[in-house]
């Protein structure tokens, strides 16, 4: 899409965190999708309205916060939910991770 | 040169020159190619069989990285467990997607059903994102650069990079009018997410 500004998370946080969530199997995860300077933002949008099932208006505010933030949090729930969905973004060839939540800081 | 793709009653229609042909076929074919994994001769056959890749390891292309990225940030080994997990049936999906946009390229005009679409569609995206790491692109700035450059006429003979970059637009430029036609079939449809069928 745009200048590709990677937000680094919180190193400190999660260090924090880790030991204490690792046994709950019920912790949420986000799938986080970043910017890049070749998806088209009419492509971006368009997968996340297809794959999703959001609305255009939804995607589109999706795809602005990634253009212009760097990132955005597009979904979120298991782990094993958020990772299938990260293969399902590669696969379209957007650039996603996975995170537990409240590691964006 | 090539008609843009557009939506109709048919579905989604495009047409091409040869030279055109030929040169997508080639793109198409080239990232298959860095799609395929290393030659693995002591491969466990059971491995093979449940799609893992037990030594998998981060690729040192970067272009190649690009297209099958880590899943995680900052854990490198959780990363490598889910490359070993998933890459093998991520570069199987995206070759396949290359094999059938290259297939459906045997003719001047293109016809696309849903499918086909979309196989187009991310098969355009892996050429771009390869294209665009060859070319150095990182930031906004440099897809501009790469973008003022359209004039065939203004490319030496041996102007490898300016040659790549308009491929890199005529490659943009194609699938912007995919996209534009994917969205109008979309909407016409009514518009449900893969996620609610799966």
């Amino acid at each position: 899409m745009s200048l590709s500004v990677a937000t680094e998370p919180t190193h400190g946080l999660r260090e924090q965190t880790t030991a204490a969530t690792d046994s709950a199997s019920m912790v949420p995860w986000n799938l986080v999708v970043w910017n890049d300077p070749v998806n088209l933002m009419s492509y971006v949008s368009y997968v996340f309205q297809t794959y999703f099932g959001y609305s255009e208006e939804k995607a589109d505010a999706l795809m602005m916060q990634v253009h212009t933030e760097g990132r955005s949090i597009v979904s979120h729930g298991s782990k094993e939910t958020v990772e299938r969905q990260a293969v399902a973004m590669h696969n379209f060839g957007l650039w996603a991770t996975v995170e537990r939540a409240g590691e964006d800081g | 040169m090539a008609e843009p793709f557009t939506y109709g009653r048919k579905g989604i229609s495009g047409r091409f020159e040869d030279a055109e042909r030929e040169l997508l076929r080639g793109l198409f074919r080239d990232v298959v190619a860095l799609l395929e994994p290393d030659e693995q001769p002591e491969e466990d056959p059971l491995a093979a069989l449940v799609g893992i890749t037990p030594n998998a390891a981060e690729p040192e292309d970067p272009a190649l990285k690009r297209l099958l990225p880590n899943v995680s940030k900052d854990d490198g080994e959780a990363s490598l467990e889910f490359r070993r997990l998933t890459e093998r049936s991520l570069r199987e999906s995206k070759a396949g997607a290359l094999r059938a946009a290259a297939m459906g390229l045997e003719s001047k005009d293109v016809l696309l059903d849903a499918t086909a679409a979309a196989h187009w569609a991310t098969a355009l995206t892996d050429v771009r994102l390869v294209l665009a790491e060859r070319l150095g692109i990182r930031s906004e700035e440099d897809a501009e650069r790469v973008h003022e450059i359209t004039d065939w006429s203004d490319v030496g003979d041996d102007d490898v990079d300016a040659y790549l970059a308009l491929v890199y637009n005529f490659v943009t430029w194609l699938q912007t009018t995919l996209i534009d036609a994917m969205m109008a079939a979309y909407r016409a449809e009514g518009g449900h997410g893969q996620a609610d069928r799966a």
